[in-house]
């Protein structure tokens, strides 16, 4: 018989057993009807120049495949759960089967798992910056691991960016963009431009200037801080791939700090995160970003000492409507 | 005839739909979750181990109890003692008519141990395990899934044969029980790539063989 049995955890109901608790089912292929160890044993035999031949086995019984089982939920029963739902994409309201997640829970779990694996695995390209007119900077950090371990090199440019953005960028813009990968690349390259023009036709529609596009690689929320120093911007304004979550790889942060100097912490700073096609839509982010920056600038501050009370729009309290949840997994 | 399965020969199957708490408790399981038993003695003890290994790999099961016996088969307590009670438990009945199953046929079609010379006065256990069970596993600290050689045979035989397992391919030791166990055999488990580890297997079996054929050479 095969030994190659391989484990599938698999979360399952049977419709005659409507209380059961998930049962764990194993899937058995079976490569071959023979023992493997019979067969190596057998060739042995053969070779040591037995000639008596063996009796044949016994006929091994077929050995069925489980049935591919499917645990779904009971009835929601928890109207309060059930409508919560709705309003949310965390998980309330997805029920059990016995002490266990449903299947399509399961698999959906799974998925948006490896959604997330993948943006922080993803890498900026190095050209990226350049096609899309940027300019391109990297921080002090030199490969992707390194990126993830060690934050503190993520907010600082190395020295030839350093020399390039002093050579090249415009100097006291009233905003500096920044465009960086943070820790999701894929939502840098998938909206990153984007949001950038957004954001600076928005400012300069508000009368501020904007200082040259610059992409940074590898780079951390506090670079913002060095590059609008170096600069002399009055506003920072980084735009970076954020911390994936469940399902939402491609989300964009934004950060905006007054006055960017190193040693500003993150109380200096105004943020704007889930920027993405299920959440805060580029159009409205790139707004509220623009009348951030001119509340600093008017007001003078940022963080917690700006009063967001004074600024319109951008401190606009309307609930948006509930993000829906991408089903990733079945039909 | 040399190297000719030698059977296990199964003396006794039998379950315990509901078995007492204290009962279970005493035999190593969990009563809150190994309600039922699946009892069994066996005239061979190192097959049955595997076999208990491969029915946790067909039902949600778990091995609470596997022991061999002082002295072997030759030697048992009774008609039905053999050389090994293993006890399988789970929280229902089926799971353990699901294991007992996978257990019993990999007993009848797959371990056993093998005559080392015509008359079967030398055994050998040279058995390869293509993917290793939670049970077996565990107890050699392997992954699930992993593949190991079970060679089992008599203490000076079994000496020769490790050392030409080892020679002969690329397998580390996980296990070494060398002489005496409670059936006089001396085992050892060995895992690596599966192809290194049917080398080691054939090899510890045609070791085994020769010990058997030239023992004092």
């Amino acid at each position: 018989m095969s030994e190659s049995g391989r484990w599938a955890d698999r979360c399952v109901r049977r419709l005659d057993e409507p209380d059961r608790a998930c049962t764990r089912t194993v899937a058995v292929v079976s490569s071959s009807a023979v023992s493997r160890t019979r067969q190596l044993i057998s060739a042995l035999r053969d070779a040591l120049g037995s000639a008596e031949p063996l009796p044949p086995p016994p006929e091994v019984p077929e050995v069925p495949a489980p049935p591919a089982r499917v645990y779904t939920p009971r009835p929601e029963k928890h109207a309060f759960a059930a409508e919560a739902a709705k309003h949310t994409t965390a998980l309330v309201g997805i029920g059990h089967v016995g002490t266990r997640y449903a299947t399509d829970v399961v698999l959906q779990f799974q998925a948006e798992l490896a959604v997330a694996h993948e943006a922080v695995d993803a890498e900026l390209p190095d050209d990226w910056a350049a096609q899309q007119g940027f300019l391109g900077l990297r921080t002090r950090v030199t490969d992707h691991r390194e990126f993830l371990l060690r934050p503190d090199l993520g907010r600082r440019l190395d020295d030839a960016s350093l020399e390039l953005l002093r050579a090249r960028a415009i100097k006291q813009p009233d905003v500096q963009i920044i465009v960086a990968d943070g820790l999701s690349a894929v939502a840098c390259m998938g909206s990153g431009k984007a949001l950038h023009d957004a954001v600076a036709q928005a400012c300069q529609a508000r009368g501020l200037s904007v200082g040259t596009p610059v992409a940074a690689r590898f780079a951390r929320v506090w670079l913002e801080d060095e590059i609008g120093q170096e600069v002399g911007a009055k506003v920072a304004m980084i735009l970076l791939g954020e911390r994936p979550g469940l399902g939402t790889g491609d989300g964009l942060s934004a950060y905006v700090v007054y006055d960017p100097k190193l040693g500003n912490t993150d109380g200096d700073r105004n943020m704007i995160s889930n920027i993405h096609a299920r959440g805060i839509p580029v159009a409205d982010a790139a707004a509220r970003l623009a009348s951030l920056a001119a509340g600093m600038i008017a007001q003078r501050t940022s963080g917690v000492r700006l009063d967001l009370a004074r600024l319109g729009e951008a401190s606009e309290r309307t609930p948006r409507p509930p993000q829906v949840r991408q089903k990733l997994v079945g039909s | 005839m040399i190297l000719e399965p030698i059977t296990p020969r199964v003396l006794s199957v039998r379950r315990l739909p509901n078995a007492s708490a204290a009962m279970v408790r005493a035999y190593g399981g969990d009563p809150d979750k190994h309600r039922s038993l699946g009892l069994v003695t066996v005239d061979q003890d190192d097959p049955t181990y595997v076999a208990l290994d491969e029915a946790t790999k067909h039902a949600p099961i778990d091995v609470i109890f596997a022991k061999s016996f002082y002295a072997g088969a030759a030697h048992a307590s009774g008609r039905l003692s053999g050389e090994i009670l293993g006890v399988i438990a789970a929280t229902e009945p089926e799971a353990i008519e699901a294991g007992l199953e996978a257990l019993l046929r990999c007993l009848e079609h797959d371990a056993c141990f093998y005559a080392a010379d015509p008359k079967a006065t030398v055994t050998v256990f040279p058995h390869v395990i293509t993917s290793l069970g939670e049970y077996l596993s565990r107890e050699a600290s392997l992954a699930p899934g992993e593949p190991m050689a079970y060679l089992v045979a008599p203490p000076l035989e079994a000496s020769i044969g490790l050392d030409a397992a080892l020679k002969a391919a690329d397998v580390r030791a996980v296990r070494v029980q060398t002489p005496p166990t409670e059936t006089n055999f001396a085992a050892a488990w060995l895992t690596g790539e599966l192809a290194e580890c049917e080398a080691a297997a054939v090899a510890y079996a045609q070791a085994v063989v020769e010990v058997a054929a030239s023992p004092r050479a």
